[in-house]
């Protein structure tokens, strides 16, 4: 059965989807600024080594992720702080002080085409679908049909899973109360 | 019974008030006399294949079999932690560069290219499939459907379902007023509600419960002007207030499941390069 899955990964490296992700999972340059004063941790542990305590609106460089936990870069220093505690900006916000200009963030990352250096860029790109598309579709009951093909059924599912090493686990809905005032 | 026909008269009043037509007025006043009526899983299946049907013809499905099939498979993973395993869902990309996902009632699925090319893991995947799986878990769709048509016509559903065969001009109707709702969105609060469920069903499925936060900052940094990003801004609360709920809902609550896998390598084999 393994070497089935492995014939059938390697099938699906050589197939490469080009276009989709040029950029490959660098992450560098993402800008992002504490929400909260946040304690820089030498590890993704609360109960690591505390390298720096980071006050509020304080900017900080983003370059990976473990599970609650972003790797940031902050003058200097390399550590991990609560990725809840961080806000992605791409405009400036009201107390920054330098401007990211322009799309260079993640649309130069991923190569969608942007254009502009002011801040208000004007996609060049192929237009995404829209409001106006919505509302004057007709069925594409051909479509639809090639959707069922690429349908999977419970033990192939199941079989996907247990190559990932994804094991079921119970826990209940969080209820709205348990999330906080009612926005 | 009293507050009910206070509702109607003030409905009325205010209705003719504002001159609309006589048969929002109508359906209205219906509405509230009769309550809703029950529409079954099998018409919920068949009003979600209409609205698929129409998303399709909207934005054509990404000619990528692999990738396809291991969009599904990560779906179908998902559903089997859910409450509804057995509905006969699909998912599918679209090639579209438009960043959204979308979800029809009885199972179908859809994230665009520009939204997929914009993750870094399978976990990342999962959180936004589950996300909307959880919209069609919760019926939001079907529930936002009834609420937007005349009940004379859910009604007319329900003697639909005697005849055999075919997509009745009822179920067309139906079909149409969900497709509409792409372009206006779902309560906010079916949009809370879907994020708070979705973390877990990515939790319950095995892994790292924090990809659907981690594409939500994502998408806070690209810039807001985007015109990719428009309709998905548009038909959703802001992502700082998504981000603001998710933070409170899961802290705490999610720490024994820091140390499931994201499977970011998987998901660049199959999805990069």
């Amino acid at each position: 059965m393994r070497w089935k899955a492995i014939i059938f990964l390697g099938l699906l490296s050589s197939l490469s989807l080009a276009g989709l992700t040029q950029a490959g999972r660098a992450q560098a340059g993402e800008i992002a600024y504490t929400v909260r004063p946040t304690e820089l941790k030498a590890k993704p542990f609360s109960d690591a080594v505390t390298l720096a305590r980071l006050e509020q609106r304080t900017k900080v460089e983003v370059i990976g992720r473990r599970s609650s936990w972003r790797q940031v870069q902050v003058d200097g220093k390399t550590g991990w702080v609560k990725m809840l505690s961080l806000k992605f900006n791409h405009i400036v916000p009201l107390w920054g002080a330098d401007r990211k200009a322009g799309d260079t963030g993640l649309a130069a990352l991923f190569n969608v085409a942007s254009t502009g250096s002011t801040g208000s860029s004007v996609t060049t790109g192929v237009r995404g679908l829209s409001e106006e598309d919505l509302k004057h579709t007709k069925p594409n009951p051909k479509a639809l049909e090639v959707m069922d093909t690429y349908g999977v059924n419970k033990s192939e599912a199941q079989r996907f899973a247990k190559v990932g090493k994804l094991s079921s686990q119970s826990m209940e809905y969080i209820t709205e109360s348990a999330s906080g005032a009612k926005k | 019974m009293k507050t009910k026909l206070l509702l109607v008269a003030v409905m009325f009043i205010s209705t003719a008030c504002a001159n609309m037509d006589m048969d929002k007025v109508l359906a209205t006043a219906g509405k509230v006399a009769q309550g809703p009526a029950p529409i079954s899983e099998t018409q919920e299946i068949a009003m979600g294949r209409g609205i698929a049907s129409n998303l399709l013809g909207a934005a054509p499905l990404l000619d990528n079999k692999p990738v396809q099939k291991y969009v599904n498979q990560v779906g179908r993973w998902l559903t089997l932690n859910s409450e509804r395993p057995d509905l006969p869902w699909h998912f599918a990309v679209l090639d579209d560069e438009d960043v959204n996902a979308f979800a029809a009632p009885g199972g179908y699925i859809f994230i665009t290219k520009g939204l997929l090319a914009r993750m870094k893991s399978e976990a990342e995947l999962a959180g936004v499939l589950a996300h909307e799986i959880s919209h069609v878990l919760k019926r939001h769709h079907v529930e936002a459907i009834r609420k937007n048509t005349r009940t004379s016509l859910i009604t007319g559903l329900a003697k639909d379902s005697l005849r055999q065969s075919g997509v009745s001009p009822v179920l067309t109707n139906l079909i149409g007023v969900g497709t509409e709702l792409y372009a206006r969105g779902l309560d906010k609060h079916d949009e809370y509600e879907a994020d708070r469920m979705g973390v877990v069903i990515a939790a319950r499925a095995g892994y790292d419960p924090y990809g659907l936060p981690a594409v939500l900052q994502t998408l806070q940094g690209m810039n807001p002007t985007h015109s990719n990003l428009a309709l998905m801004f548009k038909t959703h609360p802001s992502l700082s207030d998504r981000l603001d709920l998710l933070d409170r809902a899961m802290s705490g609550s999610l720490d024994r499941f820091e140390t499931q896998p994201d499977l970011a390598n998987r998901f660049t084999t199959v999805i990069g390069q």
